[in-house]
């Protein structure tokens, strides 16, 4: 079999005219419309270098990628949804270190340069520090979308501050409506959407280093900064009158369905907190900017936080390495690779060489700005986070909380189980 | 007593349990069934059995934009219908907020917040006049109650079958799930019935034990040997490929088939065989011709199982056949693909479901009179 693909690698190489094209397989975790847009990327790359790309999703990835780096498998270039997992792979020697000069290449261009480098930066095998991962794709995690038209018919304003988002949802209330739809439901990532809270709300109590120390476990998940933050979650999601439903509908609202309810007629709710891929799941039809919109979740204006942000990305690495791979990586750093994908929407970047006015609508620059705007910006934490807690005891515990146990019991519970993975 | 041809006294029990439990099986299935001629708001919005009837909902329509307003002497009108011409709903209640939907009943004019007033009839047709022209780029919000007949849509086949971003993909896949099925079946076959008659009739030292560990291999379950499996192909060059995934499921389906099919022929007549040993015939003689054509009803049994499994199967195929160029894709996954990112196209999945089951049905009804017959000579001896 190998014969027959090296035999056909070698046919493919002599009927291109360029003599030294391979193959480059790209592995990720994108499907459907998304999965366009990244082979529009990959093409585009085809086209400068004259390789042949290949691009497979999958839509458990997680799992997939451990199977085939095991078997020695893997494609060429993978791109990871969470950096723990990547960072467990380099521990593990799956991962190929990126070209010299990666890093400061990131740290020159990329907003924030620092901060990706640190996030893409590993310890290997070996246990020596190198950048491992590329950033190239940005969602932003801060967002409460609304109807603009529902907020003109009840005459409310987009509050600045927490305090007047807080005053805001008594004001719904008492006009006889329910402020939010949230839903924590995603198959076995139950829970997920209450992480994403959690982080959101501790950046607004707390200094960006408590949260970096409750990233790394050097503060303990069931210290009391921590437990405020769950409970500050439990402010708007352990209302019955703040959330379409009932408090007891939180967990069992599937992620997806749940904004649907801003829509509906009357509206259920008026308010969604939720990250920049949503419009994907809104009512066919809807159209962001008119029928939909989105504003900053805002910060206290009593703490003196500046404007956190709270975002996520995709990490390339290389997990079987090529120099095509590397070749893509450089394709990656250009700004036409960027442009590709934003041009084609769903796409926010770092990346500060980009021409923004080629976003594909005006609300994604609208979250591109908030993004290059922000005073902290952290990544999601749970996706920092061994993948036993940020994806297994954390989501759990966000499900048993919205079911109704204490905040101090659901991060007891939680800092146990991190410290049996120690 | 149950006396041939008198009818027990018990037979409407028998006849009730019957109705319950195919109803059971039918409920689920038309479920999904109806559910794929809905679109995906439909879906999330009432239950499937809501669909079959008219039904009452509260919609939020949209008039036409302002720059198709004609003139009238001082008068500025749009007129129009809600719905589309060959839509027929009968509206109750309408509102121009969201915070009032059912102030007014059809026929009746409403004053809308920006100036100018609307009038909507029961059928959808609605008339706008304003003394001022009217701004803005999109036109006014309307609430309505109305009673809409049942609607259903043949959209979720054609996206799955025929849209041009992926049929390529699915008649491909198609030909790839046909490649992996079909020797995936044979091959283990093939094996078992000579290594099941070989342990039923043939006399050698350790029979029972080699028995004993097949029966045990049953209860492996096949996700413990992935890794190791997938690692020894990619040693020994076989990497990911048709090759490793039939490899694969021949593996994974060996003990089921062997113990199925020993368990058969054990059952077939002594006397047969010694007579055509008597008569000098050779074991391969005995196999050919004797045991295989009366070993029939329990090969096409195991034929179905295994081509269902090896049909249905996500598992082996993303790790044994599926490689990161993409060409080797089956079916399951094609459809995992429509699914998109985040999955949750409740619509997509009810279809693919009926797009999938179709050639497993067309097997099973061909050769359903051989599936029991199989089972219970398998099982009773």
């Amino acid at each position: 079999m190998k014969h027959i693909l090296l035999a056909g690698a070698a046919a493919m190489a002599l009927t291109a005219s360029l003599a030294h094209a391979e193959q480059v397989t790209v592995f990720g975790p994108w499907l459907g419309p998304d999965q366009e847009n990244v082979e529009a990327v990959l093409a585009a790359f085809a086209e400068a270098s004259g390789n042949d790309v290949r691009y497979v999703g999958s839509d458990s990835f997680e799992q997939q990628i451990l199977v085939d780096a095991e078997a020695g498998s893997a494609a060429n270039v993978s791109v990871f949804p969470q950096p723990g997992l990547a960072a467990d792979m380099a521990s593990r020697g799956f991962l190929t270190p990126l070209a010299d000069g990666t890093a400061d290449w990131v740290r020159e261009n990329y907003a924030a340069g620092q901060s990706w480098v640190d996030l893409g930066t590993y310890a290997g095998a070996d246990g020596s520090d190198s950048l491992y991962g590329l950033f190239f794709k940005v969602d932003l995690k801060s967002l409460v979308w609304y109807s603009p038209e529902n907020f003109d018919d009840a005459g409310y304003d987009i509050p600045q501050s927490m305090e007047e988002l807080i005053a805001l949802s008594d004001q719904i209330v008492a006009d006889g409506g329910t402020p939010w739809c949230i839903g924590l439901g995603s198959g076995g990532a139950t829970g997920w959407p209450a992480t994403d809270w959690v982080e959101d709300l501790l950046l607004r109590t707390q200094t960006p280093d408590v949260y970096d120390g409750w990233v790394s476990n050097e503060i303990s998940f069931n210290d009391p900064r921590i437990v405020a933050a769950i409970d500050e979650f439990g402010v708007f999601a352990g209302n019955d009158d703040y959330v379409a439903g009932g408090a007891g509908a939180v967990a069992s609202t599937d992620f997806r369905d749940s904004p649907k309810g801003l829509f509906s007629s009357p509206p259920q709710c008026y308010m969604h907190r939720q990250a920049s891929f949503i419009p994907a799941f809104f009512p066919e039809g809807t159209s962001v900017g008119e029928d939909a919109d989105f504003f900053y979740f805002p910060a206290f204006a009593s703490k003196d936080l500046g404007k956190p942000v709270l975002g996520a990305g995709t990490v390339w690495t290389i997990t079987n390495d090529s120099p095509a791979a590397h070749d893509l990586m450089a394709f990656l750093e250009t700004p036409e690779a960027n442009e590709i994908w934003m041009a084609r929407g769903g796409f926010l970047t770092p990346h500060k060489g980009v021409d923004t006015s080629v976003f594909g609508d005006p609300t994604l620059a609208k979250m591109n700005d908030i993004l290059l705007n922000a005073t902290t910006f952290r990544f999601d934490g749970s996706d920092l986070m061994p993948g036993g807690i940020g994806a297994g005891a954390f989501w759990t515990g966000m499900v048993d909380y919205a079911g109704g146990k204490s905040a101090q019991d659901v991060a007891d519970a939680i800092q146990d189980a991190w410290d049996a993975l120690k | 007593m149950d006396i041939a041809g008198q009818k027990s006294s018990l037979s409407w029990a028998v006849n009730i349990s019957v109705v319950l439990l195919v109803g059971l099986w039918l409920f689920p299935t038309v479920g999904l069934l109806v559910s794929s001629f809905r679109t995906s708001d439909q879906i999330s919005t009432s239950g499937w059995w809501k669909a079959m009837f008219p039904s009452e909902q509260n919609l939020t329509l949209r008039t036409d934009a302002p720059e198709l307003q004609v003139q009238e002497g001082n008068l500025y009108i749009i007129e129009g219908r809600l719905f589309a011409p060959d839509k027929d709903a009968v509206i109750s209640e309408w509102g121009v907020s969201s915070r009032e939907i059912d102030s007014y009943t059809a026929g009746d004019t409403a004053p809308l917040k920006k100036g100018g007033e609307v009038t909507l009839q029961a059928d959808g047709s609605y008339r706008m006049e304003n003394t001022e022209p009217f701004t803005g780029t999109r036109g006014t919000r309307i609430f309505v109650t109305a009673t809409t007949p049942p609607e259903f849509t043949l959209r979720n086949y054609q996206n799955v079958l025929f849209d041009p971003s992926n049929s390529e993909g699915m008649a491909k896949a198609f030909i790839n799930t046909l490649t992996v099925t079909i020797p995936a079946t044979i091959i283990p076959i093939v094996i078992a019935a000579f290594a099941a008659y070989a342990l039923a009739w043939m006399e050698f030292p350790g029979r029972a034990l080699l028995i004993a560990i097949i029966v045990g291999l049953l209860v492996v379950p096949l996700q413990l040997a992935l890794i190791p499996l997938l690692k020894l192909h990619n040693e020994i060059g076989i990497g990911k490929g048709y090759l490793g995934a039939w490899l694969a499921h021949t593996g994974f389906g060996l003990p089921l088939a062997i113990y199925l099919l020993r368990n058969y022929m054990v059952g077939l007549p002594r006397d047969i065989i010694e007579n055509a040993r008597v008569d000098g015939a050779t074991e391969f003689q005995i196999f050919t011709k004797i045991i295989l054509p009366l070993s029939f009803p329990a090969l096409a049994s195991f034929a179905i199982f295994q081509f269902l499994w090896t049909w249905n199967d996500l598992l082996v195929a993303l790790v044994f056949l599926i490689d990161s160029t993409g060409d080797t894709t089956v079916m399951t996954k094609q459809i995992v693909e429509l699914l998109g990112t985040r999955g949750g196209n409740w619509e997509i999945l009810a279809t693919s479901a009926f797009v999938s089951i179709a050639v497993p049905l067309m097997v099973f009804f061909a050769m359903q009179k051989y599936l029991v017959r199989g089972l219970l000579a398998g099982s009773v001896k």
